[in-house]
């Protein structure tokens, strides 16, 4: 009797840890969810322009998740200590249910990261970067977006200043090639804003202009938000299941 | 009759340097003839740039005078035209410069139809050649060869991207695969062993030995066995000792 008595000791304390642990895990995917969603980059009206910005929504769920993770790590333990068939009862299904929206909101950001493409970036730049009647307030938080990705990073263009050459655009229709083969955001500005040399920019001198894409700046932030979303609760989600198991086979064997 | 102008051996062409704006959608640059028309030019020379169509280059009379230089806007129509009017002095081999001309550059004569020579844009992605002139008050003295066909940029419809991905991260995959029987493995359990117990309960049955963790413990009340009184007749009084 009393080598089962330690056993029970024993799985009491590992589920109680591991409760200790998805608490916390719950607090920091909180933390870092609410950090993704406040927009640290600026890069959000870019997201909401392509219509795909499931990675913020997987992000609110992360939140949500966080949470109740939390209050139910809180659940778990004092259902543990008192071995109380109920709460425990109560606690795997509300778990259970925690544990399908985690898994939904992992899969989503993973997938929607993967959608986010050179591609699609150049194409919704070249079609409503400085587009002569915006259509939509989109149109102008874009521009915006671009302006101030370009001016802080250096960068033009997604993969280049060579982006407007290659394609049609509407910064195009609205600014004619010999003047503008590139946005004036592209030159080297000075302290006042104005390119320290126009002729070098606009033939392309080294020095003169910035020749380096903007995508790096685009899809640094967006990979660690996805990926910072995906993996870190995918490691939760690990965490939970073997705890989960621990915790249906100490409610199996607790009798009324 | 005049001379004809000397032909210099001399063939514009594209700097070879990196410079990506060096051909665009209406605009080239060319390096620029230093040294080549010294020995050739006088004081008040100009030197001339003419840009013809590649197929019209072969058709092109050089002007006689400076009257006669076809001027931008006819280039529909005369499919050729001359511009960049510059002093020959700017071209001479001790004139400090930078290396190269940029040919379309003035959309402010384009727009304003001035008669001067005007460098405004060219209209369509030819392919151009283009020579240079040295005019003098009597004609032109000097000229170099036609350059090879410069054809300059097209521009595609951005409808032509295609911003669907490649092909599909393995990163989702593992994630989607493993989440998805983990979630499968637990339903399953917990299913299991909910189905278990009702089954236990309807059926009544014990299950096994599961004996750790009592909750409440029903107690048997287990009435104590009563001595039995000894037989009678035994007047002993310590009990046994008779």
């Amino acid at each position: 009797m009393a080598k089962s008595d330690d056993c029970i000791h024993i799985l009491q304390g590992l589920l109680v840890f591991g409760n200790v642990v998805i608490g916390m895990c719950g607090i920091a995917l909180t933390a870092e969810c609410i950090y993704f969603v406040s927009n640290p980059h600026g890069l959000y009206p870019l997201l909401k322009a392509t219509e795909n910005n499931d990675i913020y929504a997987a992000a609110w769920i992360g939140i949500f998740v966080g949470l109740a993770l939390f209050a139910l790590s809180i659940l778990g333990i004092i259902g543990v200590i008192k071995a109380s068939r109920t709460l425990l009862l109560v606690y795997i299904i509300l778990m259970l249910i925690t544990f399908a929206f985690e898994m939904a909101s992992c899969i989503t950001a993973a997938t929607h990261r993967d959608s986010l493409t050179p591609s699609l970036f150049l194409k919704q730049m070249l079609e409503r970067y400085q587009k002569s009647d915006p259509a939509s307030n989109s149109d102008k938080e874009v521009t915006k977006t671009w302006d101030k990705l370009m001016l802080q990073n250096h960068c033009c263009g997604v993969l280049g200043p060579s982006d407007w050459q290659e394609y049609e655009s509407a910064f195009r229709v609205m600014h004619n090639d010999a003047d503008y083969p590139w946005p004036r955001k592209c030159c080297v500005l000075d302290a006042q804003g104005l390119p320290v040399n126009l002729d070098g920019c606009k033939l392309g001198v080294p020095g003169y202009y910035n020749s380096n894409g903007c995508y790096d700046a685009i899809s640094g932030p967006v990979n660690t938000h996805a990926w910072g979303v995906a993996w870190f609760g995918f490691a939760i989600l690990c965490w939970t299941f073997c705890v989960l198991l621990g915790t249906m086979f100490y409610w199996s064997g607790i009798e009324y | 009759l005049p001379t004809p102008p000397a032909r210099l051996p001399y063939v514009p062409h594209v700097p070879p340097m990196a410079l990506l704006g060096k051909v665009t959608a209406t605009t080239f640059a060319l390096e620029r003839p230093l040294c080549v028309f010294d020995g050739h030019a006088d004081a008040s020379d100009a030197v001339w740039l003419a840009v013809a169509f590649a197929n019209a280059s072969a058709t092109f009379r050089n002007p006689r005078s400076r009257a006669e230089v076809p001027p931008y806007k006819q280039l529909p129509t005369a499919r050729s035209y001359m511009t960049l009017e510059t002093a020959a002095a700017t071209y001479s081999c001790s004139a400090p410069s930078p290396p190269v001309l940029r040919v379309g550059g003035d959309t402010a004569c384009r727009d304003q139809g001035r008669q001067d020579p005007c460098n405004g844009p060219l209209p369509s992605p030819g392919p151009y050649r283009v020579k240079f002139l040295l005019m003098g008050c009597s004609g032109p003295k000097a000229e170099t060869r036609w350059s090879e066909p410069i054809l300059l940029r097209r521009a595609v419809s951005p409808g032509t991207i295609d911003p669907a991905p490649t092909r599909r991260g393995s990163d989702v995959v593992v994630i989607a695969s493993i989440l998805a029987s983990l979630g499968a493995v637990l339903a399953t359990a917990v299913l299991g062993a909910l189905g278990v117990k009702a089954w236990g309960s309807l059926c009544r049955q014990d299950l096994g030995t599961d004996a750790f963790t009592r909750r409440s413990y029903r107690t048997h009340h287990i009435p104590p066995v009563l001595p039995r009184p000894p037989p009678p007749g035994c007047g002993c009084s310590p009990p046994g000792l008779c």
